[in-house]
């Protein structure tokens, strides 16, 4: 079934398809929407959640924390500000082993205030044990809301995803609806392998003391380790059941390029049109999409880019004082590569607090690639008027 | 798996979570707590607001608990005629009740009322102390003396009272009229006090049969409860013509089962309970009754039902209206000249002064009944015992400056309610009881017979304090200690009224009062102000288990365990817990 709906109404969606049981959130701009939808299918009986009204953002994180040990699945939802003030409880979901999913609108962080898009608030929260997926399109949100809880189920882990604010949550888009019938074969009830019970009473999320905390982080780790291999096989099973795929990471037009673009995000459809673009006019220019961030997908990303001359990165975000941060951690994961198999890795950080990155912005981002000589340990900042 | 480097016996076989595999207790959090709860049992706003000083949230629970004999006999112990306050108190406990600004106060008037004629029908059992030998005259039967007497004979104490009219009451029966306390309410109120031993000897005046000397000489104490039966006289010229009557009087007569003719008109001067007694009887009598009072409603000190109901009979009411003369025709009054008044600065009573306008009107009237005030007639008393035009000056315990005399009720120069003087009889019978079994405690042991700073409780003199209380705190609960989420709202039980139309024709009651059954459910309304119930809120809340209830259903808190976050208090429905520091 295709309905036309904006982004914020494809995560109420993806949620009721996949038979939430506890909903508990605080209203954001621009997040609000996805409360609203779900406490109207709440209300109509559509969705047989029980949503839970609170007073803040922490205590909405707590709650799904709660209601997510007692075995149910549980959803909330957030932007900017109020993903920051969550921050102590996502640890609490992170560390608790908690398959809890939750959207996040980015949301540029204050001061100056500011409600329009970047991805600062939700890589402001990349060490807390979440995993994050970043989407591009309105389908890819209803699907992976869906999928995010397989994830999280099967490793018991928690699984953050993203929409930009504004150019995903509030642009209407169509979007084929799962079946139902089919959601409910692809995703059965959730089976806790330890949850509260009060006929075997346990305390959760106790002391633990040094000989043991070590080895509790060892099994987390282990656990993020195994998301990139795991959501592959979700998506397969996907891909068989309603004809569509994403991947963890995705290469657009990349076969021999000489540049490849590395985008996350609602500019990632911008890009492609560049990219046609470029390959019309017979230049070898190519796309990388980043979907997850966290945990980083650093074999797949090494595959990819394994002998690609030159690599741009536009990052929507910024880490005060180092750089843009996907362009950072790229970095990194790419050091090991032999020499001549290293790319040159330029970081460009653009579109902070809502600006707009046009097809004119990543013409200048390409051609400043291609002509740059120093892969700067120096950010280039796009756009700016200082 | 990452790689690991082994440096220990590596990862053993723990849970991916941090999950208990034993009892917690091991882990004993209270050592990081600064601050303890305690239960603390305080004081409800009612009990310290109650001039008679009854336990009044205790019986409410009670009742709660469906336990109504032992409600009846902690009411009866403190109040010995609740089927009259029932009926006509000015309740100032409901207007202090916490539920007030919730849902509206608990009618505890209507719930006293259903108990006081429950226990008509299933009299209480007579309790006493141990027999004294001391014998007391108690001088009135009105509610002071009646109280007087009651608690007297119930330390153990002979009691005789004298009574200079022919049947017991006092006010109640001469000055309140049937419609609002039927006789056989107070009847049924004064039979009990008789039950417990005391003598009543109607129709002997004190100073004229028996001198006050004399009395003295008889009985080792004296407790005068004589009241206040002189109309204050307005002071205008033409008072003294024919028509123009004291309201009491009026009242006397009527209430004896005279029914004298008033002609068509009459206007009552006064906004006091006198006043609306007053216009409501004339009605009755088929009189078209205007009421003239000097300031307006809200400074009526009348009962606020009383004025309801008064109007609702049909009394038509001038505010603002202060009599200057009485006018004649054919050797009688036949109206009434006022002058308009219009409020100025508030007097030492904090009521707005009503100043002259110099504006003057004329009211037609066939009678007035003049109702501005009652003072006490203390004619052939002894001349050295202190006191004013008000009254009787009395210490705490109703003792005068006289050796072994006592008084209380509307003779002394203390607020003039029925409420008051059954809890002036109180005091003063705890006073004469202190005094002749020479204990004088001091002034801490007598506060600790009060709910906070309100009335003395007998039972609790008499060490018979039936109500369990947790490490009690003599203080009163406020509105802002309770925690009303807790609570629905459930209205309160409106009393049903005879039709106005029916009122007027006759003396029947007119205030039907409640069932026993909707009383049993007001009841319940109590919110039980500072009173731990049982109600296990502390210990749901409490985030470490730290709360057990014991098999008598009291709790204890591991302190051991309690972190000291403060939650229980919080969620505490009635103020029972208090939160103190460890260290300052």
């Amino acid at each position: 079934m295709k309905k036309v709906m904006v982004g914020n109404h494809a995560v109420a969606w993806g949620v009721r398809l996949a038979r939430v049981e506890v909903i508990s959130a605080y209203p954001i701009t621009p997040q609000t929407q996805v409360v609203e939808k779900l406490s109207e299918m709440c209300a109509d009986g559509t969705l047989a959640a029980r949503f839970i009204k609170v007073e803040s953002e922490h205590s909405a994180m707590a709650a799904v924390i709660g209601a997510s040990a007692t075995g149910v699945r549980a959803f909330t939802a957030s932007s900017s500000h109020g993903l920051l003030y969550m921050h102590e409880m996502l640890h609490w979901a992170g560390g608790g082993r908690l398959p809890i999913v939750m959207a996040d609108i980015n949301r540029a962080v204050g001061p100056g205030w500011n409600i329009w898009t970047d991805q600062n608030d939700s890589l402001s929260q990349r060490d807390t044990g979440w995993v994050q997926l970043y989407c591009e399109t309105n389908q890819e949100v209803v699907d992976t809301t869906i999928m995010a809880f397989k994830l999280a189920e099967q490793l018991n882990v928690p699984v953050m995803l993203m929409l930009d604010g504004f150019y995903l949550s509030h642009t209407a888009e169509p979007v084929d609806v799962p079946d139902q019938e089919l959601v409910d074969r692809f995703l059965p009830r959730r089976v806790a392998p330890y949850k509260l019970d009060v006929d075997s009473p346990h305390a959760f999320g106790a002391l633990v003391r040094p000989d043991a905390y070590m080895e509790m982080r060892f099994l987390q780790q282990d656990a993020l380790n195994k998301v990139p291999q795991a959501l592959e096989v979700i998506e397969k099973d996907w891909l068989r059941m309603f004809g569509r795929s994403y991947g963890a990471v995705e290469s657009y037009r990349a076969e021999d390029a000489e540049l490849l673009l590395v985008t996350s995000g609602t500019v990632t459809s911008t890009a492609r049109a560049v990219v046609d673009a470029r390959r019309g006019a017979g230049e070898a220019v190519g796309l990388l999409k980043m979907k997850m961030f966290r945990p980083f997908p650093t074999a797949l990303l090494r595959d990819a880019l394994r002998g690609v001359p030159r690599v741009a990165v536009l990052d929507r975000n910024v880490s005060p004082g180092h750089g843009g941060i996907f362009a950072e951690e790229l970095r990194s994961a790419l050091y090991d590569l032999p020499d001549a198999e290293r790319p040159e890795l330029f970081g460009f950080v653009l579109g902070l607090g809502g600006r707009d990155i046009t097809p004119a912005v990543i013409d200048e981002v390409i051609e400043k690639a291609r002509t740059g000589t120093v892969p700067g340990r120096e950010d280039l900042w796009v756009g700016v008027n200082p | 798996m990452p790689e690991t480097i082994t440096t220990t016996d590596g990862a053993r076989a723990i849970p991916e979570v941090a999950m208990s595999t034993t009892s917690t207790l091991v882990t004993r959090t209270g050592s990081w707590k600064y601050t303890r709860p305690a239960y603390h049992d305080r004081v409800a706003p009612c009990n310290a607001g109650c001039p008679v000083g009854i336990d009044i949230e205790g019986y409410l629970n009670l009742l709660r608990e469906g336990r109504v004999d032992e409600a009846r006999d902690l009411l009866l112990a403190e109040n010995p005629l609740p089927a009259v306050t029932g009926r006509v108190c000015h309740h100032p406990c409901e207007n202090t009740c916490n539920r007030r600004t919730f849902d509206g106060a608990v009618a505890i008037h209507a719930v006293e009322r259903a108990m006081g004629d429950l226990a008509r029908q299933r009299p209480a059992p007579v309790l006493k102390g141990k027999r004294r030998t001391e014998r007391v005259a108690v001088v009135g039967s009105g509610p002071a003396g009646l109280a007087c007497a009651y608690h007297l004979a119930r330390f153990g104490y002979g009691v005789t009272i004298y009574e200079s009219a022919q049947e017991a009451g006092g006010m109640l029966r001469l000055g309140i009229p049937e419609y609002r306390l039927p006789r056989e309410a107070l009847d049924g109120d004064i039979a009990r006090v008789v039950a417990h031993g005391v003598e009543i000897k109607c129709g002997v005046r004190i100073g004229e049969h028996v001198t006050w000397k004399e009395l003295t000489e008889l009985f080792s104490a004296v407790c005068i409860a004589t009241g206040a039966h002189t109309s204050r006289a307005l002071g205008v010229p033409g008072e003294q013509l024919p028509g123009v009557q004291p309201g009491l009087v009026f009242l006397r007569d009527v209430n004896s089962g005279k029914r004298p003719d008033l002609g068509r008109h009459v206007v009552v001067v006064g906004g006091g309970n006198t006043a609306m007694d007053c216009a409501r009887s004339a009605m009755r009598l088929g009189a078209k009754v205007t009421v003239a009072y000097r300031r307006t409603r809200e400074q009526m000190p009348a009962i606020k039902e009383e004025v309801d109901d008064a109007m609702r009979e049909g009394a038509e009411f001038v505010f603002l209206a202060n009599p200057v003369e009485f006018q004649e025709a054919n050797g009688r009054v036949c109206a009434l000249v006022a002058e308009r008044m219009a409020l100025g600065e508030p007097d030492a009573s904090g009521r707005r002064r009503p100043v002259p306008t110099g504006e003057h009107f004329t009211i037609e009237a066939d009678t007035v009944l003049t109702a501005i005030g009652e003072s006490s007639a203390l004619e052939g008393f002894f001349g050295d015992v202190e006191g004013s035009d008000s009254g009787l000056q009395v210490d705490a315990l109703g003792g005068t400056n006289r050796d072994m005399l006592y008084a209380g009720g509307d003779v002394t120069d203390l607020a003039r309610t029925v409420a008051d003087a059954l809890g002036a009889g109180k005091r003063a019978a705890i006073g004469i009881d202190r005094h002749l079994r020479r204990h004088h405690g001091d002034t801490a042991e007598l506060n600790a017979l009060r709910f906070a700073d309100g009335n003395l409780s007998a039972v609790r003199w008499m060490g018979r304090d039936p109500i369990r209380r947790v490490n009690p705190v003599n203080a009163v609960v406020g509105v802002d200690d309770l925690n009303f989420a807790q609570y629905q709202r459930v209205p309160r039980h409106a009393d049903p009224h005879l039709d106005s139309d029916r009122a007027r024709g006759g003396f029947d009651e007119v205030n039907a009062g409640l069932s026993t059954a909707e009383a049993m459910d007001e009841a319940k309304r109590c919110l039980n102000c500072g009173v731990c119930t049982q109600c296990d809120v502390c210990l749901i809340f409490c985030p470490d288990a730290a709360i057990t209830r014991a098999a008598d259903g009291s709790y204890t808190i591991a302190l051991d365990y309690c972190k000291g976050c403060g939650l229980c208090a919080a969620e505490c429905p009635r103020g029972a817990i208090t939160m103190t520091q460890d260290r300052p």
